[in-house]
């Protein structure tokens, strides 16, 4: 039974994993800038379809601007369209957000058609490990490392950068900010970008393993927000708790009661929230109070 | 012209017989306005979810057939509306637009079993003709059937039966691993009862949600069952998910899976190299054995959309292909002559006819068993036509099962 759990539980970890990285993005944007994005989901799909149009064109290097061509349409979508929504109340931005989800959506599937796509990890990471009781590929251990390697860089660049600071103070009290002569709506766009482009990141490392389609996004952006929920909104170490949480919580379900499997992260998120209704690691934050 | 004394230029009781006249002209003449009208047929197919790839040429086989008749049906212009199918509920609501709005004379599709459980019984509720074109549940002609609805996909039970000797030819330890809804359901259930009969043994099942991203702990569950077979009850988006991932995780060729109804579209969706598997299909659009009509159909579909048509294509062309000519045949759009008109529906298909049958409405089809090629050349050629099922023709008839098997009672 041991060897059952462990082997689950590395499973869950992988699962886990890019929960985080999808999360993160979102709970970045919503610390930061106080949207909920249900655009999320459409820049991980945006993410996964870069990665195929590139590989098919330019080879697996290419892979590496997927996300940075992500954060740049996130930067536009906020220059156009978000900006507008940082006065109004949330259900605005809640609605505008769905429907940009719902244009990205419609045009990926205008442009590349609504069947699945076939896209396999690269062969120089193709094959598998077996531990004893573990089995696990070499692309997920691939996908554990980097999403490891983006939250230790993530975390350096919030907290040991000016730019870092900035954010969080703005974040706080944004007027502050704008006394000192900082540039605040500036550094909002970046820090839209930089969630998007983290989404984008979850999507090209997601989409050898998942199906690539249009509606791919339905199966990350329940998940990130359940994550966000659990950690904590806008708490970057909540979310990497809770995101690994769920991952292995889903996959020993799958173990002992596989129907249950699509419900238990909900259920789990419904018994956090009835004991601490603002999740793991979260904050009294004066702006949303 | 004179004026008369009242001082209007025509003179009262002219006016008068005028506007009557004008006010009656049109029920004097009711089949001038009538050939103005488009003949209107419903399209419900899902425009979004994880069965979005399919419908896409469910619709696409849908719209060349109404195309081929030159947009005609009883020699008045006709049109498809497309209604999306997002839950069985909103199916039904959108099914009930169509016919009190839109005004449709019969409706097309059912692209879920869920959804098309629902919408032929809002179907017989409207007394309104559907035609099923995508759905195998069971239940659907089996004791759910009602006069209204008449369906093209071979039933579960039916492609189960067509599929075990596959199976049973791996071994008798059997491992399921199915959607937890209606089409994974009635997969898991005659399947057992199947691997029951022929005394084999389940070492493992797992009712799987729907849009599960990541199989990787199922498929460890697989791994230490150690089947002879794995039977999959998974649709569209999942079974690519899944096959993806069994071939990530190592078990490609060394577990065999097998499944029912896969769909083109499902396979071109896993990639050359993870794709395998032995599954049952209606189509296939490089075999050989095609009608001169849908080798004409697959020239018209590459014409059109630069790519082969998936078995779905030509599942939407003939259900549709079926109700156009049949209200044609019945020179009505009246529910009961179109029904009727259905009933007497055939299309020639080598040696058997392409028909519903009368007692249970279920069109009768030779399925293909298939198994993915070992080297794939081709991005939309990934089957080896391993059989046509049933082998002898004569016996089509008795694989589909009696009145009293299927329990079927036209209400």
């Amino acid at each position: 039974m041991l060897d059952i759990l462990l082997s689950q539980t590395v499973s869950g970890l992988v699962l886990g994993g890019l929960y985080v990285l999808i999360a993160i993005g979102l709970s970045i944007i919503f610390g930061l800038l106080g949207i909920v994005n249900f655009a999320h989901g459409a820049f991980f799909t945006l993410g996964a379809y870069l990665a195929l149009t590139l590989v098919g064109h330019f080879g697996w290097p290419a892979v590496v601007l997927a996300p940075v061509i992500v954060g740049g349409m996130g930067m536009v979508a906020e220059r156009l369209l978000i900006r507008r929504l940082y006065d109004k109340e949330p259900l605005i931005s809640l609605i505008v957000t769905f429907a940009l989800a719902l244009l990205i959506e419609a045009s990926v599937r205008l442009i590349y058609g609504g069947i699945g796509q076939p896209f396999s990890p690269p062969p120089f990471l193709s094959g598998f490990q077996v531990w004893g009781p573990i089995l696990i590929t070499n692309y997920r251990v691939a996908v554990l490392a980097a999403t490891a390697a983006v939250l230790v860089l993530l975390w350096l660049f919030l907290e040991k950068t000016r730019f870092g600071r900035i954010l969080r103070a703005g974040s706080r009290d944004p007027e502050m900010v704008g006394l000192l002569g900082i540039n605040l709506p500036q550094v909002l766009t970046w820090v839209f970008g930089l969630g998007c482009a983290i989404s984008g990141l979850a999507g090209l490392l997601a989409a050898p393993l998942w199906t690539v389609t249009p509606a791919m996004a339905t199966n990350a952006i329940m998940p990130a927000f359940v994550v966000v929920a659990i950690g904590g909104l806008g708490s970057f170490a909540g979310a990497v708790i809770a995101g690994l949480l769920v991952g292995v919580v889903v996959a020993l379900t799958i173990q002992f009661w596989p129907e249950a499997s699509g419900g238990v992260m909900y259920l789990f998120m419904a018994l956090m929230l009835l004991l601490r209704p603002r999740g793991l690691l979260g904050e009294r934050w004066e702006r949303f109070e | 012209m004179t004026v008369d004394k009242t001082g209007l230029l025509i003179p009262r009781r002219k006016a008068l017989l005028g506007t009557v006249g004008l006010a009656v002209a049109p029920l004097a003449v009711p089949h001038v306005a009538r050939a103005a009208e488009p003949v209107k047929v419903g399209l419900l197919l899902a425009k979004t979810g994880q069965i979005a790839g399919q419908t896409e040429y469910l619709a696409n086989g849908s719209f060349l057939a109404l195309e081929q008749r030159n947009k005609m049906i009883m020699g008045q212009p006709a049109e498809l509306v497309w209604l999306d199918e997002p839950s069985p509920q909103a199916a039904t609501q959108n099914m009930q637009k169509l016919v009190q709005e839109d005004k449709v004379c019969a409706v097309l599709g059912g692209s879920l079993s869920s959804n098309a459980l629902a919408e032929e019984a809002k179907a017989a509720e409207l007394k309104i003709p559907f035609v099923c074109d995508n759905a195998a549940a069971t239940d659907i002609t089996g004791k759910n059937c009602n006069r209204y609805t008449f369906r093209l996909n071979t039933p579960v039970a039916v492609q189960s039966r067509m599929l075990a000797p596959y199976a049973l030819s791996y071994g008798k330890k059997w491992y399921h691993i199915t959607a937890s809804y209606a089409f994974g359901q009635d997969i898991l259930k005659t399947s057992r009862e199947l691997l029951k009969a022929a005394g084999g043994t389940e070492v493992g099942v797992d009712e799987v949600p729907l849009n599960t991203a990541d199989f990787s702990s199922f498929i460890l569950k697989i791994r230490q069952a150690k089947p002879d077979v794995v039977v999959g009850g998974l649709s569209a988006g999942d079974l690519t998910t899944f096959l993806k991932q069994w071939n990530e995780l190592g078990m490609k060729g060394k577990i065999p899976f097998v499944e029912i109804a896969i769909g083109d579209t499902d396979i071109w969706g896993v990639g050359p190299e993870a794709a395998n598997g032995t599954f049952t299909k209606l189509w296939d659009a490089f075999n050989a054995k095609n009608t001169p009509e849908e080798k004409a159909f697959t020239e018209a579909y590459l014409k059109k959309y630069g790519k082969p048509p998936a078995d779905k294509a030509w599942m939407g062309w003939i259900t549709a292909r079926s109700l156009f000519e049949a209200i044609d045949a019945a020179k009505s759009t009246d529910a009961n002559k179109i029904i009727e008109a259905l009933e007497a529906w055939k299309m020639p298909a080598g040696d058997v006819s392409y028909h519903y049958r009368k007692f249970d409405h279920q069109m009768l089809v030779r399925n293909l068993a298939v198994s993915v090629k070992d080297k794939i050349t081709d991005k939309y050629n990934y089957f080896d036509v391993k059989a046509t099922l049933p082998q002898n023709p004569a016996d089509l008839e008795k694989i589909f099962g009696s009145s009293e098997e299927i329990g079927c009672k036209m209400t």
